[in-house]
């Protein structure tokens, strides 16, 4: 039995003193995975299907109010707390370090949602398989299934967009660049808040960026290991 | 023993009056099991729009994934540990009032645990690929996940069905043998088919004894598995509040009591459908009394160690969520306060209250009603104000939930209906075999009563 | 061939059993057949040794093998990583171990009572349904026709109500 390697550890950094809370990552997300569109009646019974919220905390009394915004995505833990109560193994841990979720394996105990601290995993309670009316599931990305009702799903740090680089690189005999494999969310972030990479590559934007000194990590004291990094500092509070 | 002593019973009349709920069914009895019937119609016809509409009938939400069928799930498994726990007990200690209640404890822990395993059936997403969580050969080479304690689960209750199905035709052996003489026609045919041939004699006696010492100290690790196991599937987690190594015995004693009080309930309910006042005496309910008692004081001791460590640690997320608890569900946790701990430790405390029937149906009803909130207040609150504030979100079960919920009773009362119509619903072989052996010694000024027995 | 003895009660058998060793029956031969339990010795002695716990440990020594072959060997066989533990634990290995070792066990008490017994037996035997309502039965294994008849002389003499021929169970 030998264990898989692979010179590939995706990580992200969100630096939240660049983040305006635009929300076009949110938006992005939803585009390139086939995420539902829920109306107002579903997301009041809490039961949305963003992969990647933007949490919103208001500080301060008036008028000296500010606001804080956090995206908050699967943090991919090393140690992810959803995999081993997985009961088939739906929910598991890929070499690259990603935390995989098989959509056709899964079915829909709920254990991992309820396993998960950062409550990152979102159920499908609607069937919103049959969603997309015509002409909209001409939107629907080919390379990413629409999930059916009863499956668990979250984000993949857009693992599509990963394999297809991966298999560019291996037709042309190289490993993959750093900057070529781009989430969804940190392509489209227009304050470039949002770095997606290879942090096993001590070289790589997200690696220097995630030896910043103004790094934390969500819920650390749980022993997660997540792969995402959060920066926060810098002096002055950001409006 | 302040009671006088009953004229004795022949050996036949005391068969006719044990076995008096296999007469035939009265008008009485096909209207209970048609309410019954159509109560789980209705639960049935509540599942299948479940599953044909999706998840979305259900109350449940993010975060709080689990809720009222995990909640009954729970509650089911601690009510199947009365028959068992009771019967294995009382059998290894010999205690001689065991003998009218064995039959009624067992039943009970087989039809509980056969409810309780079609829930982790019931709340799943996609219920028609259950056969995941088999380990069977197949073409892509996957097996479940062992490590996960939902298949813990699966191995559990599949050994505890199986295993408590076995004691139970195990000691209804020597009565199926009776009815079968008893009977003719398809039940003749049944019970001697289920009889295996039994005759009586004196080396089928002794293995039998022999098999039902080591059947009852086999089944009763099982059983403090089982629950550990289900406590295992929250306390494994590192939701706040769940994540306590208190719950598995927490949860063994609360199955205990729940069963304790379910199989009082039940007696009381048997004693009046089948008129078997004299086998069900007072001193029956005096000493299940006494038992209930021990039970609710470790009860109460469990539950008083898990909120000290709770809140002299005041660890901020978990205090957050038991303050969530008391304050949202400020009724139910003082009900289930009163129901498990006060009323019962006081009014058991007193030998006149113990006997009195009518007060001992309410105090074990109250018990079980107090039981089935526990298990909700332990899983909800905590679900609800997980770890991440900002998706913070409340649960209400739904009409499917409480529909679900409610036929899960109605069939396990319909099963043991069914169960005392077709089968002896009183250990008779058991009783009949105190009254052989029991006998007045006269010591000194008093006659005593003495059972003869071996050493 | 069996012969069986109705008796009225207990002490009638008792003495039917006396005479019956006294005429040079041995006690393998006499067996009781009762509705419920008596001490052994009250009527029929047993050698009270009984060979079907061994079955009970072969079950759970081959239920422990199965919940070993399951827990790891599935593991093992396609190993997938799940958070930071290993493919092959202690804890889930135990308890899996221990629950199907436990139900193998119980299913093997079982099955060794029947086959202890003799049950279901291969043919038939001779039984009362009298014995149900609480009269005692006295059987009397013989190798003849002519051993029989004695027994049967020396019960009706201790006060046998009847001597029962069929061959029932």
């Amino acid at each position: 039995m030998e264990k898989l390697t692979s010179p590939y550890k995706w990580g992200m950094v969100v630096d939240l003193d660049r983040c305006t809370g635009c929300g076009a990552c949110v938006v992005a997300c939803q585009a390139e995975n086939n995420v539902a569109i829920c109306g107002k009646q579903e997301i009041a019974e809490g039961r949305n299907m963003h992969w990647l919220r933007i949490e919103r905390f208001w500080v301060g009394e008036y008028p000296d109010v500010r606001v804080r915004f956090l995206p908050v995505l699967c943090q991919h833990c090393k140690d992810a707390p959803c995999e081993p109560v997985c009961p088939v193994y739906a929910s598991y841990h890929n070499p690259d370090g990603l935390n995989g979720q098989v959509y056709n394996r899964c079915v829909g105990t709920r254990y991992c949602g309820n396993n998960c601290p950062y409550a990152v995993r979102v159920f499908n309670f609607y069937d919103h398989e049959h969603a997309w009316p015509s002409p909209l599931n001409n939107q629907l990305s080919p390379d990413i299934t629409v999930r059916s009702r009863g499956v668990m799903e979250k984000c993949s740090f857009c693992i599509q967009r990963i394999r297809r680089a991966k298999e560019d690189a291996k037709v042309e005999g190289r490993t993959i660049r750093d900057g070529e494999v781009q989430t969804a969310c940190a392509q489209t972030c227009p304050a470039d808040a949002l770095v997606f990479g290879n942090i096993a590559d001590p070289e790589s934007r997200v690696a220097r960026l995630s030896r910043s000194p103004r790094r934390f990590r969500l819920l650390e004291g749980l022993g997660t290991h997540p792969s995402i990094y959060y920066l926060k500092g810098g002096g002055r509070e950001h409006v | 023993m302040s009671e006088p002593t009953p004229v004795a019973k022949s050996a036949g009349q005391l068969n006719d009056e044990m076995l008096s709920s296999m007469r035939p069914p009265t008008w009485r009895w096909h209207v209970l099991a048609f309410a019954l019937g159509a109560v789980v119609a209705w639960g049935l016809a509540a599942f299948a729009y479940q599953v044909m509409t999706g998840m979305n009938v259900t109350g449940k939400n993010r975060p709080v994934m689990w809720g009222f069928y995990i909640t009954s799930f729970v509650f089911w498994v601690g009510l199947s540990h009365s028959g068992t726990m009771v019967s294995a007990i009382l059998r290894l200690s010999q205690a001689n009032w065991r003998r009218p209640i064995l039959r009624a404890a067992e039943a009970m822990t087989v039809f509980s645990i056969t409810v309780a395993g079609l829930f982790p059936l019931i709340h799943l997403g996609r219920n028609w690929v259950v056969h995941y969580f088999l380990p069977y050969p197949n073409q892509r080479g996957l097996w479940p996940n062992f490590r996960s304690a939902l298949l813990w689960d699966v191995t559990a209750i599949t050994t505890y069905l199986i295993g408590s199905s076995l004691f139970l035709y195990l000691g209804m052996l020597p009565d199926l043998a009776l009815a079968r003489d008893r009977s003719d026609g398809w039940r003749r045919k049944l019970y001697g088919a289920l009889a295996m041939g039994w005759r009586g004699s004196a080396h089928e006696w002794m293995v039998y004894h022999k098999a039902s010492t080591l059947m009852a100290a086999l089944i009763i690790p099982v059983a403090v598995s089982v629950h550990s196991i289900v406590a295992w599937d929250f306390a494994v987690t590192v939701v706040p509040g769940w994540h306590s190594t208190i719950f598995p015995p927490y949860f063994v004693i609360g199955a205990i009591t729940s069963g304790v009080a379910a199989v009082i309930s039940l007696m009381i309910v048997i004693r009046k459908a089948f008129h078997l006042e004299d086998y069900l005496t007072p001193l029956h309910f005096d000493n299940m009394g006494k038992l209930l008692l021990v039970i609710c004081l470790l009860w109460s001791y469990a539950y008083f160690v898990d909120v000290n460590i709770t809140w002299y640690a005041h660890e901020p997320i978990e205090w957050e969520v038991f303050s969530f608890m008391t304050d949202k569900y400020t009724p139910l946790l003082l009900l289930m306060l009163f129901g498990n701990s006060v009323l019962p430790i006081t009014v058991l405390c007193f030998k006149k209250l113990r006997r009195n029937i009518g007060l001992m149906l309410a105090v074990s009803l109250l018990i079980n009603v107090c039981m089935f909130i526990e298990r909700y207040l332990i899983i909800v609150p905590s679900l609800s104000h997980k770890n991440m504030p900002f998706i913070w979100h409340e649960y209400a079960p739904s009409w499917v939930e409480m529909s679900i919920a409610v036929a899960a009773f109605a069939g396990f009362a319909l099963l043991y209906a069914l169960f005392a119509k077709f089968f002896p619903i009183m250990a008779v072989t058991d009783v009949r075999e105190f009254e052989v052996r029991k006998a007045e010694v006269p010591l000194g000024r008093a006659k005593l009563p003495v059972v003869a027995g071996e050493e | 061939m069996e012969t069986l003895g109705i008796f009225e009660d207990i002490e009638t058998a008792g003495r039917a059993v006396d005479s019956l060793v006294k005429a040079g029956f041995s006690e393998s031969e006499i067996t009781s057949l009762t509705s419920v339990a008596y001490p052994d010795g009250v009527l029929v002695k047993t050698d009270g040794r009984t060979w079907f716990r061994w079955l009970a440990l072969a079950g759970g020594i081959a239920g422990a093998c199965a919940g070993i072959l399951l827990a790891v060997g599935t593991a093992w066989v396609y190993p997938v990583q799940t958070g930071d533990k290993p493919i092959i634990t202690y804890y889930p290995t135990g308890i899996v171990t221990f629950e199907l070792a436990m139900l193998f066990a119980m299913i093997g008490t079982i099955a060794g009572m029947f086959l202890d017994m003799g049950l279901p037996p291969r043919n038939k035997r001779p039984y009362d349904q009298s014995i149900s309502e609480g009269h005692i039965g006295i059987s009397v294994s013989t190798t003849s026709g002519g051993e029989s008849s004695r027994a049967n002389e020396i019960m009706k003499a201790a006060g046998a109500l009847w001597i029962s021929a069929e061959e029932t169970l």
